[in-house]
């Protein structure tokens, strides 16, 4: 597992607050990580620091192997490319002048591939337009096409959906995904529409108060999404030999917690099991979405 | 640094902020011209034309503040410096990219400005009346003083991430410059003696007495020294073709460039960027 960042036990903090506390994070090449945290969890401040805008106060990070505290880590950067919160472009720029300045400064040996990106970020026809009079959703497209410029490796996208309307929101999820498919590129991207994010994300990365509090891919994601039934046993041993003989996917959850998975109706359920004499001290029906799933981790809606 | 150069560059030629300096380069001298050539023809005087071209040296640092705070200032309020950051770009090539812009452009404002006055002043007022030498000489101290001026308003720039407040510091920090150099002038032409009338058997006589506004020696040395390293302070001595330490003038310039360069590379590198 090739990992394109890494963090480790990433400090940063501001006077007496600590916007980021011994973060650890892990992105694999190829995957489209989605990084959800409420409000002042300290994405963009991961971002911020990944990015090398702001320096972190302990730990270390890795791009591609390149350890933050090495001289080397510039020309790690140089196989990135960004948006941290408002796309960095000239707003008295057309779409056009925008990428030749961009182009120029990575150092392309020519201006050749700028009508290719416009058309990928669909501004081609944007013209003379000034960026400063683009919609939001175009200035994102225009900020993705300058991070592009360079042919990066990996893409940081922070928050690019806040404030787009739904066409603007399809518009760049499909982008990502192309240049995910297309290009092979990985892909950070923060963001606080978690239904949005499910869409695209290979793996989730939640973030509470600095800390990363759990990594986990789409799919073991959606197996514990699945519609699940939590039942609270005495006898588990039983009920695993049970589960176990009938193939019936289940996760021992605690010592006397189990969570069944797949759709049960569930009086017969009950009834199946008490035929087997195992009896069900209680019972709840659980259908999990990536929004209570985060919510559950963050410790329920009196930290929301 | 190249890279960053030449995207600068780029940047510069697109900028109306530019343009609007250069039509200002062009216009300002044309306008001299015009006031000279009508007083030449009312009072029947002379206009020189190497005074026209020092006249001018004493506006650069207000025209420097101006256009350094609004082409620089764009950078961050653009999200350009953390585009470059991003991007593998070294802070202090990005630092050195944007001094080294703003020096080339001042000092081309400036040339255009001589280019315009030599060609069609010298039809109009005839030569220069200096040496070419000592002009040139001249010329050379007032460029050093323009890579001064470019150093402050870089670093005041650099450091300040808000653009409107980058533009009012940078442009009351060049008035004020302009401001203390003719204070200083005035206190250094003061006279040492004064004359004083009194009545003397009802009748009135004039005495010399001591100036008590006369500076000490060692005032004056402080407010030479201030009017000399002062960028504005040399821009007035050499619109007076007076410069009593013509030799040191450059020497306080490099060391402006120095120290606030030094300054602006060492608290940039270790600015937070949002």
């Amino acid at each position: 597992m090739e990992l394109v960042l890494e963090t480790n036990n990433l400090e940063k903090k501001y006077k007496s607050f600590k916007a980021l506390n011994h973060t650890n994070i892990h992105i694999e090449k190829g995957s489209i990580y989605g990084l959800i945290g409420k409000n002042g969890a300290g994405k963009t401040t991961l971002i911020r620091v990944i990015c090398g805008l702001q320096a972190p106060t302990d730990g270390n990070y890795s791009i591609y192997g390149i350890d933050s505290k090495s001289k080397d880590i510039i020309n790690a950067r140089k196989r990135m490319g960004a948006i941290i919160e408002i796309p960095s472009i000239y707003g008295d720029m057309t779409a056009r002048d925008n990428l030749v300045e961009q182009f120029k400064l990575v150092g392309m040996p020519s201006l050749d591939g700028i009508e290719e990106i416009l058309k990928l970020v669909r501004l081609d026809k944007a013209g003379t337009k000034k960026a400063k009079n683009f919609s939001l959703g175009m200035k994102q497209r225009l900020g993705i096409a300058l991070a592009l410029a360079s042919n990066p490796d990996f893409l940081i996208l922070d928050e690019p959906i806040n404030g787009l309307d739904p066409q603007g929101i399809i518009e760049i999820r499909e982008l990502i995904l192309k240049l995910n498919r297309e290009k092979n590129i990985t892909i950070l991207i923060s963001s606080h529409y978690l239904d949005e994010l499910s869409k695209i994300a290979s793996h989730y990365g939640f973030l509470d108060n600095g800390s990363i509090i759990k990594e986990i891919s789409s799919k073991e994601l959606e197996k514990k999404m699945e519609h699940k039934i939590e039942l609270k046993v005495s006898k588990q041993l039983d009920f695993v030999n049970y589960f176990e003989k009938n193939k019936i996917s289940y996760e021992v959850i605690d010592g006397n917690t189990i969570n069944v998975y797949g759709k049960h109706n569930l009086s017969k359920f009950i009834s199946e099991l008490a035929k087997n004499g195992l009896v069900v001290e209680d019972i709840h029906e659980i259908e999990e979405t990536l929004e209570s799933y985060y919510m559950n981790l963050i410790g329920g809606d009196n930290n929301a | 640094m190249l890279k960053l150069l030449n995207a600068g560059f780029t940047r510069l030629l697109k900028s109306k902020t530019f343009f609007l300096l250069i039509a200002f380069s062009v216009i300002f001298p044309l306008v001299m011209i015009y006031f000279g050539y009508n007083d030449m023809k009312v009072y029947k005087g002379t206009v020189e034309i190497d005074q026209l071209i020092l006249n001018y040296t004493i506006f650069t640092g207000l025209v420097c503040s101006i256009f350094t705070s609004l082409f620089l200032g764009v950078e961050y309020s653009d999200g350009a410096i953390r585009n470059k950051i991003c991007i593998g770009h070294k802070r202090k090539n990005i630092y050195l990219s944007n001094l080294i812009l703003i020096i080339i452009t001042t000092l081309l404002s400036y040339l255009i400005v001589i280019l315009i006055i030599v060609s069609i002043g010298i039809p109009l007022f005839g030569n220069m009346l200096m040496k070419f030498s000592n002009f040139m000489i001249l010329m050379g101290c007032v460029f050093a003083a323009m890579v001064a001026y470019s150093s402050i308003f870089t670093f005041i720039a650099m450091i300040i991430t808000n653009k409107t407040i980058t533009a009012v510091i940078s442009i009351l920090i060049a008035g004020n410059l302009l401001a203390l150099a003719p204070y200083c002038m005035r206190i250094l032409e003061a006279s040492p003696t004064i004359q004083e009338a009194r009545f003397i058997d009802g009748e009135m006589a004039m005495f010399e007495i001591p100036n008590p506004r006369y500076p000490s020696d060692k005032k004056r040395i402080v407010i030479q020294t201030m009017l000399d390293v002062n960028p504005a302070g040399q821009m007035f001595q050499f619109a007076q073709k007076e410069v009593k330490n013509l030799k040191r003038l450059p020497l306080y310039s490099l060391s402006i460039v120095i120290v606030f360069t030094a300054c602006g590379l060492i608290l940039f590198e270790k600015k937070e960027i949002k």
